[in-house]
């Protein structure tokens, strides 16, 4: 139950938000999906991975174009772009099965991201180019999306089952293959436990959520260029998941409602949003490498998360 | 003759992936610790030369040594100052500290050039060397000379005099190292100062033959792995090869199916490399000790 605190507590922020703060506050829903998706792999499964972007792009547009191209409603994207984001995940991870890991995967994920990026910028007839493509006004069985309230609702229903799901997920079987995983490897392969098979299924449970998080960034946005899911955004889901606390589900939440507003300072000082959230990711691994969340239970005993342990 | 003339402007730009490849591999052989942010240490090496001879008015040659003395002592002070200091923690974090310093570099880039590409003056002004039907740049034949005898010079240090047997030393046991009485510390700091210092010198050579831009660093690191990964991932001759290989194939595939798909070239080699033939082209498989 006490999950849903917070959920039911931020029904109440569009009595107090005016429309820019609104948008801000949907764009960090978004955000929170992308972080939670990505702390699937980089925090419980402990595997470096660059090809957050291209998931969170590949959801991104195949919700533009199946919207702006085949005309379906947005409630009947969700599940194609998550779907899309998780063949995604599994593309980039596959090789784990012929025991590719560590750095190596790490690098095959890089790889696996920048070719997706190059195809939305070559690929013009489908997804128009470097300009983009318009995102068409859509509604959520039959709830209009032409306001950030509306959007608003409707994108915290969807998060807020999302999230849950992960939250089940990382206390179920595979949840915990997949922490064990990080701790020891070989002592999971001990326990019959396929490790491989494992680290394959993570990236594509990740994909999918954050393939999903891509289709609600393309309905508030309204445009998708390619630009939006290149190196510029890939710090972001770093230092979200980073500043959270890696491998925490609150921290992943923190982690993306603390950043998510910060780009906007900086866009006028070309230059300064790199040296900041570089900046933010040495100085959290020096003094803080634990993140927000192990500030939070220090402060608060119940919060102190169950899922991790202190090696 | 066309495929001739492209194998050898690919070679030219090959030599400079087989140094970028190589001083990651000597900084992932000495420490283990693959350095996500090299190719910014490049792009940095290429702006400082960029600095010191459009703004400060300095001749290339003296430049390009203060380049790479300046970047040397950046890789010395990134292993002391933030590497090091991280070492207890788990192995992912090395990478997310490469990863934040790389886009510091990259940021301070932008800040400083804003968003424009710059252009390097000449600096060889030689007429290109033409044999029947080639055509080959007065550019082309200055990296092949630097990275040649670089190359020469590091292979040579590495396994023939002594301070090499001492970094063979380190590279396959730091612990039994250690007893022999050898530096393990500050070994690595050295390792990183001269994998960044190797880095520059590829920066430093492909400044005055290509726009720069912040950017730069990424599409280097995706070369270098691809050449590392092409050779067989930690083999420094390896890394050499692959360098060489890849720059062929880029401009072959440019030449001859579409110049669209030089970047991609890299992105697909690293991917059916791993995929196909984990060890590399010459690599044999390893038994894993368990």
């Amino acid at each position: 139950m006490r999950f849903y605190i917070l959920p039911l507590a931020a029904l109440a922020i569009p009595l107090v938000a005016n429309p820019y703060t609104q948008f801000m506050v949907n764009l960090m829903l978004v955000y929170v999906l992308v972080a939670v998706g990505f702390n699937l792999v980089l925090g419980n499964l402990g595997q470096l991975a660059f090809a957050n972007t291209a998931l969170f792009g590949i959801g991104a547009y195949s919700a533009a174009m199946l919207m702006a191209h085949a005309g379906w409603p947005f409630w009947l994207v969700i599940v194609p772009a998550g779907l899309a984001g998780a063949a995604a995940g599994f593309l980039a991870s596959v090789t784990a099965l012929r025991g590719i890991r560590v750095y190596y995967l790490a690098i095959v994920t890089l790889a696996f991201g920048e070719l997706l990026r190059w195809s939305y910028i070559h690929g013009e007839r489908a997804t128009g180019g470097t300009d983009g493509l318009a995102v068409p006004n859509s509604h959520f069985f039959g709830i209009a999306l032409d306001s950030e309230t509306a959007r608003f609702y409707v994108f915290l229903l969807i998060v807020t089952v999302l999230v849950k799901a992960v939250s089940n997920l990382l206390q179920s079987k595979i949840g915990r293959a997949i922490v064990a995983i990080r701790d020891n490897e070989l002592a999971t392969a001990s326990l019959a436990i396929p490790t491989g098979r494992y680290i394959v299924l993570a990236f594509t449970l990740s994909g999918f959520v954050v393939g999903i998080a891509g289709s609600l960034f393309a309905v508030l946005i309204g445009r998708v260029i390619p630009e939006s899911f290149g190196l510029i955004e890939l710090i972001l889901h770093f230092a979200m998941v980073l500043v959270g606390g890696l491998g925490s589900l609150l921290g992943s939440v923190l982690g993306a409602v603390a950043l998510t507003a910060l780009p906007e300072f900086f866009r006028r000082f070309p230059g300064l949003y790199e040296m900041f959230f570089g900046g933010l990711l040495i100085v959290f691994l020096l003094v803080q490498p634990r993140g927000l969340s192990a500030l939070a239970a220090r402060w608060w005993q119940p919060l102190r998360d169950r899922y991790y342990r202190e090696h | 003759m066309f495929a001739l003339q492209l194998a050898l402007s690919g070679l030219a730009q090959g030599a400079i992936y087989a140094l970028v490849a190589l001083s990651m591999c000597v900084v992932y052989r000495a420490t283990t610790v693959v350095n996500f942010g090299h190719g910014d240490l490049v792009m940095a090496g290429a702006f400082v030369v960029y600095v010191l001879v459009v703004l400060a008015g300095l001749p290339f040659l003296a430049s390009a040594v203060l380049a790479v003395a300046l970047l040397f002592l950046l890789g010395v002070l990134i292993e002391i100052g933030l590497i090091e200091r991280i070492k207890a923690g788990p192995h992912i974090g090395f990478a997310l500290m490469c990863i934040g310093f790389g886009y510091v570099l990259r940021g301070i880039a932008r800040g400083v050039w804003g968003r424009e590409v710059l252009p390097m003056p000449t600096v060889f002004d030689f007429p290109p060397v033409i044999a029947g039907d080639l055509v080959v740049t007065a550019d082309a034949l200055i990296i092949f000379a630097a990275v040649g005898v670089l190359l020469a010079l590091f292979f040579v240090l590495f396994y023939r005099s002594s301070a090499g047997r001492v970094m063979q030393a380190v590279c396959q046991s730091e612990r039994g190292a250690a007893l022999v009485g050898i530096n393990v510390r500050a070994f690595h700091g050295v390792m990183w100062g001269a994998g960044a210092a190797l880095g520059a010198v590829g920066g430093v050579l492909i400044a005055p033959l290509t726009l720069l831009h912040p950017g730069l660093g990424a599409s280097f690191l995706i070369k270098g792995f691809a050449a590392m990964t092409l050779g067989g991932f930690g083999s420094l001759g390896g890394a050499v090869a692959g360098g060489l290989l890849l720059g062929l194939a880029e401009q072959w595939v440019g030449g001859y199916v579409s110049t669209k798909l030089i970047d991609v070239t890299a992105y697909l080699v690293i991917i059916l490399v791993l995929a196909l033939r984990p060890n590399g082209l010459f690599g044999r498989a390893v038994a894993e000790r368990v």
